[in-house]
């Protein structure tokens, strides 16, 4: 009799481990996805701000390369996953920000130059938020007993993003401070040991 | 925004953690949030209207110094009932690494959770031995926010995991237009100083031998000392000469505080010791004081390298006099001393650093609001 208590026991205890570990890895999956969510719609508010600075400014080169990424976003926004070809797509778009003629036209047109900076600094934020959770999604799922087990399912384990982010400096009349406000309107930057150099990118998972 | 605030130290005790989520909350609520804040408390008469007491706190000894941490079944109830009944779009945790409420809540609640880091410390023992205990409930963080460059790099070491990097808010709201003390305005170039007179690193020996070359190069300036501390003695020690140049008057009220910047034409900071962070700076720059600082790495990290205000070698008489003598005599040099210093105190007042934070809310929060977890 106390074999079978003991028995039951350990399978009890067993199963709610297991069940708990499922319950971990479904949040993590639903992490992943509104994170996934986020940094679509922050890439796409920057190809539409640079697509209206292009416009504004008559900049070809830009225009073609938010029109690119903008072609891009339609597949993600239908559910196609966040790959290289994405990345190349968003990463020529930071390149042409970039561009000195951006800079100089933008002088001329503040609001939607601001509107472009503060797009790409979300961007960047957007984007440390998603690999975050993919990290920590994929050191749980790559635990041997998960494996083992199958418990993550047949869901493909979601990858990093990466791509090029980082802001053009602005010389601006005000220091290049701690940041500005995001809600009161002017763009957040990369402050000293900020994002732009490198060290937020999560090692690959085991 | 729908926002909870989880704070793990007792409200009624001092601490820079407790400050920094009431300025928070009062910032937010000012900005029209709705917000709830849940704290362990001694005496709940001392919780401001929107804060729920959580409990009391255990003290414990712990590296040298007391912790006070609350971890029990009754204030996890209080904390699960709390979470039920605001349906918040965000949880924001403080310092869920203290075994207390904090950690309760992220341990309890589902869904978009933010949490800021405080604390500094490169070589935690406990982090390092909890971490896998903490994987659970941190796996659950949207966003990480770190307050200071040290406490980034201390939730990298130990957690594996990056931050953004917010500083604390300093309150500047009383600083700004504020009129000069009564024999103060239209006076004679008035250097102000402010601190402990008897306090050797607050530097004002330095200040004081630097008044010679100052007189020689501007003859009727004038320093403002504002401080406690042995004047008297001071006052006895002074050179026969300066005394008509240096007036101590002792202690200022924090309500007169502005009105001591105000009444000078540069504001100095000779500290020879290390500060760990130049609010004192900010105040000035907010009330439009042109500073001239010690070179020291916090002074130096606030006047954004010497560019939002003048900065000279550690304990030099000689470089602060000339600094000194420069903003006092180049009116065009002050302003734009003046005009990056403003935009450097706008960058670090609550209400830039509140709207930074909500934008990072904003970018996590989802359709689904924080519920109680399952299990």
């Amino acid at each position: 009799m106390s074999v079978l208590v003991a028995v039951v026991a350990v399978v009890v205890a067993i199963a709610t481990y297991l069940t708990w570990l499922a319950l971990r890895l479904d949040r993590l999956a639903a992490r992943v996805a509104d994170a996934r969510d986020g940094l679509v719609g922050q890439l796409v508010t920057r190809a539409q701000a640079a697509a209206l600075l292009a416009a504004r400014c008559a900049l070809p080169g830009l225009a073609a390369s938010a029109e690119r990424a903008h072609r891009g976003h339609l597949s993600l926004l239908a559910g196609s996953p966040l790959d290289g070809e994405v990345e190349l797509a968003e990463n020529a778009l930071s390149r042409s920000l970039r561009a000195a003629a951006v800079a100089d036209a933008g002088q001329r047109f503040p609001q939607e130059l601001h509107a472009v900076d503060s797009a790409a600094a979300r961007v960047a934020l957007a984007r440390q938020f998603h690999n975050d959770a993919v990290r920590d999604l994929r050191s749980l799922a790559g635990r041997r007993l998960v494996r083992v087990l199958h418990l993550v399912g047949r869901r493909t384990a979601p990858g990093y993003f990466e791509i090029d982010d980082a802001l053009s400096p602005r010389d601006e009349a005000s220091p290049p401070m701690l940041g500005a406000p995001l809600a009161a309107g002017t763009a957040p930057r990369p402050d000293a040991g900020g994002q732009a150099d490198g060290s937020d990118r999560p090692g690959l998972a085991r | 925004m729908r926002i909870g605030l989880a704070c793990p130290y007792t409200w009624d005790v001092p601490g820079g953690v407790q400050v920094h989520v009431r300025d928070l909350a009062e910032t937010l609520i000012a900005a029209g949030h709705e917000v709830s804040v849940i704290t362990p408390v001694d005496d709940e008469r001392n919780l401001p209207p929107y804060a729920v007491d959580a409990g009391r706190a255990l003290p414990v000894r712990y590296n040298g110094s007391v912790a006070r941490l609350l971890m029990g079944p009754v204030s996890a109830a209080r904390v699960r009932r709390w979470l039920r009944e605001h349906d918040f779009h965000v949880l924001h945790v403080h310092e869920p690494t203290a075994p207390s409420v904090s950690l309760l809540a992220c341990m309890l609640a589902d869904g978009p959770i933010v949490a800021t880091f405080h604390t500094a410390n490169p070589r935690s023992r406990f982090l390092t031995a909890a971490q896998g205990a903490l994987q659970p409930s941190f796996e659950k963080l949207r966003a990480r926010i770190a307050v200071s460059e040290a406490a980034r790099r201390t939730l990298v070491e130990h957690l594996g995991a990056d931050a953004i990097l917010i500083p604390n808010g300093v309150a500047l709201d009383s600083f700004a237009g504020a009129q000069a003390l009564p024999d103060y305005a239209g006076g004679p170039p008035t250097v102000v100083f402010l601190g402990r007179i008897d306090e050797p690193r607050k530097g004002l020996d330095v200040l004081l031998a630097a008044m010679p070359p100052l007189l020689a190069a501007v003859e009727d300036a004038r320093l403002l000392v504002a401080g406690p501390g042995g004047a008297a003695g001071l006052r006895a020690r002074l050179d026969p000469l300066l005394r008509p140049h240096v007036d101590l008057i002792g202690l200022v009220s924090d309500a007169d505080k502005p009105r001591v910047f105000a009444s000078g034409q540069v504001y100095c900071a000779p500290n020879t010791g290390q500060e760990s962070f130049g609010i004192v700076l900010l105040e000035a720059m907010a009330a439009g004081t042109p500073v001239v600082a010690s070179d020291i790495d916090a002074f130096r990290r606030v006047l954004d390298d010497g560019r939002a205000g003048r900065l000279f070698e550690v304990g030099d008489p000689e470089r602060l006099a000339a600094a000194l003598a420069e903003v006092l005599t180049d009116p065009a040099g002050a302003a734009e001393l003046v005009r990056r210093g403003h935009a450097v105190a706008r960058a670090y007042d609550w209400r830039t650093v509140a709207a930074r934070i909500v934008g990072v809310y904003q970018m996590v929060s989802g359709d689904r609001p924080v519920s109680v977890a399952p299990g």
